[in-house]
């Protein structure tokens, strides 16, 4: 007779929904770094500052706690939205004054 | 290490997201909000993966703005063609992860309060500017065509 299984598969392992989203976590992470590649190309500077940032969210990753009061929650991805802000005004900056402009006609 | 996730209890439950048949459409007074709790851990983490998410796309399209700017060659006789088609693409990303934060506040208030999830303004902002910015690119060909 087949085992019945719980409504949500998650009942089985429930750990994995952490699991997931440190993976998620990682991943952004990643794209933090593959920016600052993409960046080191036309402007240095920019691209080893998004650089610098990566092991920030890696580490914030890393730390994530499902027992982690709401307010340190809150503060930690405040912390990735202030960072893409910033890459953001890197970006513009390097697309004006940076390679983009030396082809600039 | 395994996390200890607590079991679904008085929280939000996706059952809770939408109107149960026989709702009436117009709703009355507005509701007072809830007692606030905080939710089953497994709803905390799946906002907190949805804002992640939207992070990625946001660099994402950080990525393919820089790409525009700066690897395309200049289109012929239009000089500020490739930064009229990045630069939208780069803010775009910092709306998106703007956005994205005050959405996963937003849930997670829901989350405690057992309310529907609102609904989220993100896929309406992405399509609108890809779509303007394809637009663009046409109109941006077509010049360059033309001179």
């Amino acid at each position: 007779m087949p085992v019945a299984l719980p409504e949500d598969p998650e009942d089985l392992s429930p750990g994995t929904a952490a699991e997931r989203t440190r993976l998620a976590w990682e991943r952004t992470a990643i794209a933090f770094g593959a920016v600052g590649l993409a960046m080191l190309r036309g402007e240095p500077v920019a691209g080893l500052l998004v650089l610098a940032v990566t092991p920030l969210i890696w580490a914030l990753g890393r730390y994530v706690s499902s027992s982690a009061p709401p307010q340190k929650r809150s503060r930690r991805l405040l912390l990735v939205t202030v960072a893409i802000t910033g890459v953001v005004a890197l970006a513009v900056v390097a697309a004006f004054i940076g390679h983009g402009l030396a082809r600039f006609p | 290490m395994r996390e200890d996730i607590r079991r679904p209890g008085g929280g939000a439950t996706s059952s809770q997201h939408g109107h149960p048949d026989g709702e009436p459409g117009a709703p009355g007074p507005p509701a007072e909000p809830g007692p606030e709790e905080e939710p089953d851990v497994r709803f905390t983490l799946a906002n907190e993966r949805t804002f992640l998410a939207w992070n990625r796309t946001a660099l994402a399209l950080v990525v393919a703005g820089l790409g525009i700017v700066q690897l395309l060659p200049p289109f012929p006789g239009v000089p500020w063609g490739r930064h009229v088609l990045g630069v939208p693409l780069i803010v775009l990303g910092a709306v998106v992860s703007v956005t994205a934060y005050r959405e996963w506040r937003r849930n997670q208030t829901a989350l405690r309060r057992s309310e529907p999830i609102p609904q989220s303004l993100l896929p309406r902002i992405l399509v609108f500017t890809i779509t303007g910015v394809t637009a663009l690119s046409a109109v941006v060909l077509l010049v360059s065509a033309v001179r």
